[in-house]
């Protein structure tokens, strides 16, 4: 516990020592201050402490409307743009040295000769090395948490959830860095490493989301066409029925052929899609699910009420709107169901899924990373 | 029971480096032991091995009673690292809270011996700063102190008075044999002679990872021991038989028994010759040193003194 508080005050240390650090928490209340300078009155939307006005039917002061939008700005917008991507980024710089500082010659000499062994040396280095992170992602939802407490009069807790998931999903990155940090011992080429495995993690994740988003639609599309072909079927075999010498019977059944050559061409297509699309969702599986990982905010965050700002950026705006019933085969609507089921299908992946599997990669990396600790001669 | 017992140490680093090979030393409870050696012999490395920062190709012995490599021993192990780096961010007595903290000393414990050790070490005053306003040599006595922060029963130094100046020197010398004399058993490197000749009770010489000589510095220059007689005249026929080494005018009789010159001396001064001096003499560990690295590199050409 000696040792344990020691590396704690004395990441702390390293961190205030760093003027990255308290621009990174500048930017951040900045960040804080901005979000909390929206308000809402009995006619919309107010910016900048009321500056500005933004007239709106149904996001006043006091609908559940503005609770969810408010909300989505958290949720979508600053978690997924400001924490998980600005504030990781400085994140890593901030801690890309941590490690080879670390075990650089003339300061490993003096950790390694304490009665320590080097795996609970490592391990407790890799935990405080998140400090970083943890103050600054808490300082932030402690931020936000006071806006919407007094934006909305709602003391929401869900909000400090971000700190255990941020941490994690900053902790998938730092892993590599720390592999990385551990064999070059060098802070720049760990940082540029993981930058790149980043945007590696963001190409596979965004290949699966557009593959399984093709996918679900070509399958909305074979269901609509059988629908379809039956229903028609149904038709043409009533008209049959009725009299056979029915002039429709020949267009009806040419309406139907036509169908069924849509439908197999869109089983072949599947079929060549589902070629790609499986491969690659076994290969994020293996991966850490960074974007996903972020997701489970806005899951958390906005299930309990209608308003959902992250479908809306999407590009749905079902939700808003009273759409009437068209056409099932209709573009629009094999397009909405599509992102229906894409969505539940995300919403539905466990935690086990998401975080569990993501652990277990990042787990390896550190086995990897603490087996050459343990092994080399420094 | 020795502080420090090696047994056939071996190391051999990656790319065929033999730094060691096969190296035995012990180190009793309580008494201060040099190691020295030229440059790139091994002495670090093998501090190392102590200190489990780097691994043995192949070794056996205990440290503190534990078989080496153990890290339990360590709590009870001071070590002043060769060129320590401590971080920057820190202050004086940061610093050594921060290493006896990891060393698993009581953080009440800690405040006492830290203020006591920065006095003890002339660090006065200079807890509070940052050590990137330190100089080396006080870097170097902030890194002594440091490695006194758990009391400890060994206390292995790599190069002690490395930058430090002569003034500093001398009081680290003190210091030493202060903690000697409070029952601390010291392990030290140093290139320099004339200072472990002061407070060394043993040294060991090792040259390419080998140890070529141990023991005290007196059983070591023991054999060098001679009469050396300086005459003023030509020396005459008969001492050629009876000195070991007649070198112009200067005779030498090996062995420190000074009875056995007394029949020559009466002898010159019958001879009318002029006696200029006569002085017992014996190898510096300089002299040593420089015959323990001549010989590994010409063996035969001296006699072994092992
Ligand atoms: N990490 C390493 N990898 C490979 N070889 C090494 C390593 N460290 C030391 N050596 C080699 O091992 C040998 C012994 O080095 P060591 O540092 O132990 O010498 P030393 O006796 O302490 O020398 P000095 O008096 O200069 O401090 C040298 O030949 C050196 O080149
Ligand atoms: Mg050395």
């Amino acid at each position: 516990m000696t040792v344990f508080k020691a590396l704690l005050i004395d990441a702390y240390r390293q961190l205030s020592a760093a003027k990255l650090f308290w621009l990174t928490l500048g930017l951040s209340g900045l960040v804080v201050v901005l979000y909390g300078s929206i308000g809402f009155n009995d006619e919309g939307v107010t910016l900048l402490f009321g500056l500005f006005d933004v007239e709106s039917e149904f996001i006043t002061a006091g609908s559940p409307w503005a609770r969810g939008f408010y909300l989505g700005i958290y949720s979508y917008f600053l978690v997924t743009i400001w924490l998980a991507w600005v504030a990781t980024i400085l994140a890593l710089i901030s801690t890309c040295s941590i490690f080879p500082d670390f075990v650089c010659a003339g300061s490993i000499e003096l950790s390694l000769s304490k009665p320590i062994s080097r795996l609970r040396l490592f391990l407790m280095k890799y935990l405080v090395s998140m400090l970083f992170v943890m103050l600054q992602v808490s300082v932030f939802c402690l931020g936000i948490f006071l806006c919407v407490g007094l934006r909305l009069g709602e003391w929401n807790w869900m909000i400090f959830v971000a700190i255990p998931i941020v941490t994690v999903f900053y902790s998938y990155l730092f892993a590599v860095t720390v592999f990385v940090g551990m064999v070059t011992k060098s802070g720049i080429a760990a940082l540029l490493v993981t930058g790149v495995f980043w945007m590696a993690l963001f190409s596979v994740g965004a290949s699966e989301g557009i593959l399984t988003s093709v996918v679900t639609s070509q399958e909305v599309q074979i269901e609509r066409y059988q629908e379809g072909i039956e229903k028609q079927q149904a038709i043409l075999d009533e008209i049959i029925a009725k009299s056979p010498e029915d002039f429709r019977i020949e267009s009806k059944q040419s309406r139907i052929d036509e169908m069924k050559t849509d439908n197999e061409a869109s089983v072949e297509f599947l079929g060549k899609i589902r070629a790609w699309q499986e491969p690659i969702s076994w290969i994020l599986t293996a991966l850490p699910k960074t974007a996903q990982t972020i997701g489970l905010l806005d899951r958390w965050l906005s299930s309990d009420d209608g308003f959902d700002l992250g479908a809306i950026m999407r590009g749905d705006m079902s939700e808003l709107e009273e759409v009437e019933e068209i056409d099932p085969t209709n573009h629009w609507a094999v397009q909405r169901e599509t992102e229906k089921r894409v969505q539940d299908e995300y919403d539905g992946r466990s935690l086990w899924y998401v975080i569990g599997t993501s652990l277990i990669f990042e787990g390896f990396i550190l086995g990897l990373a603490s087996l050459i600790f343990c092994r080399r001669d420094f | 029971m020795s502080a420090i017992d090696l047994v056939d140490i071996h190391k051999t680093y990656k790319g065929k480096v033999k730094a060691l090979r096969g190296v035995s030393l012990d180190v009793n409870e309580g008494e201060i032991y040099g190691l020295l050696g030229p440059n790139g012999a091994g002495k670090s490395t093998l501090v190392k091995i102590i200190m489990t920062v780097i691994h043995a190709t192949r070794a056996s012995g205990t440290v503190l009673g534990l078989p080496i490599g153990d890290v339990r021993g360590l709590k009870q192990i001071g070590y002043l690292p060769e060129h320590h780096r401590f971080p920057e961010y820190l202050t004086g007595t940061q610093v050594l809270h921060f290493y006896s903290a990891l060393c698993g000393v009581e953080r009440s414990t800690r405040k006492k011996r830290a203020a006591s050790l920065l006095d003890r070490l002339g660090l006065q005053g200079w807890g509070r700063k940052r050590i990137n306003t330190y100089s080396k040599g006080m870097l170097q006595r902030l890194g002594i102190a440091q490695a006194l922060m758990n009391n400890p029963k060994l206390l292995i130094l790599d190069e002690p008075t490395d930058g430090v100046d002569p003034v500093g020197r001398r009081e680290i010398r003190d210091l030493l044999s202060e903690l000697k004399a409070e029952g601390h058993a010291i392990f030290l490197n140093s290139h320099l002679l004339s200072e472990l000749e002061m407070v060394c009770d043993r040294v060991a010489i090792m040259v390419k990872g080998k140890v070529t000589m141990q023991g005290t510095i007196d059983s070591l220059t023991n054999e060098s021991k001679r009469i050396e007689i300086e005459i003023d005249c030509t020396p005459p026929e008969w001492t050629h038989s009876v000195f070991d080494k007649v070198d112009g005018q200067t005779m030498t009789k090996l062995g420190d028994n000074t009875s056995t010159v007394q029949p020559m001396i009466d002898r010159l001064r019958s001879e009318q010759c002029a006696i200029r001096s006569i002085k017992p003499v014996r190898e510096s560990l300089e002299d040593l040193f420089m015959r323990a690295v001549d010989y590994i590199d010409n063996p035969g050409s001296h006699g072994e003194n092992k």
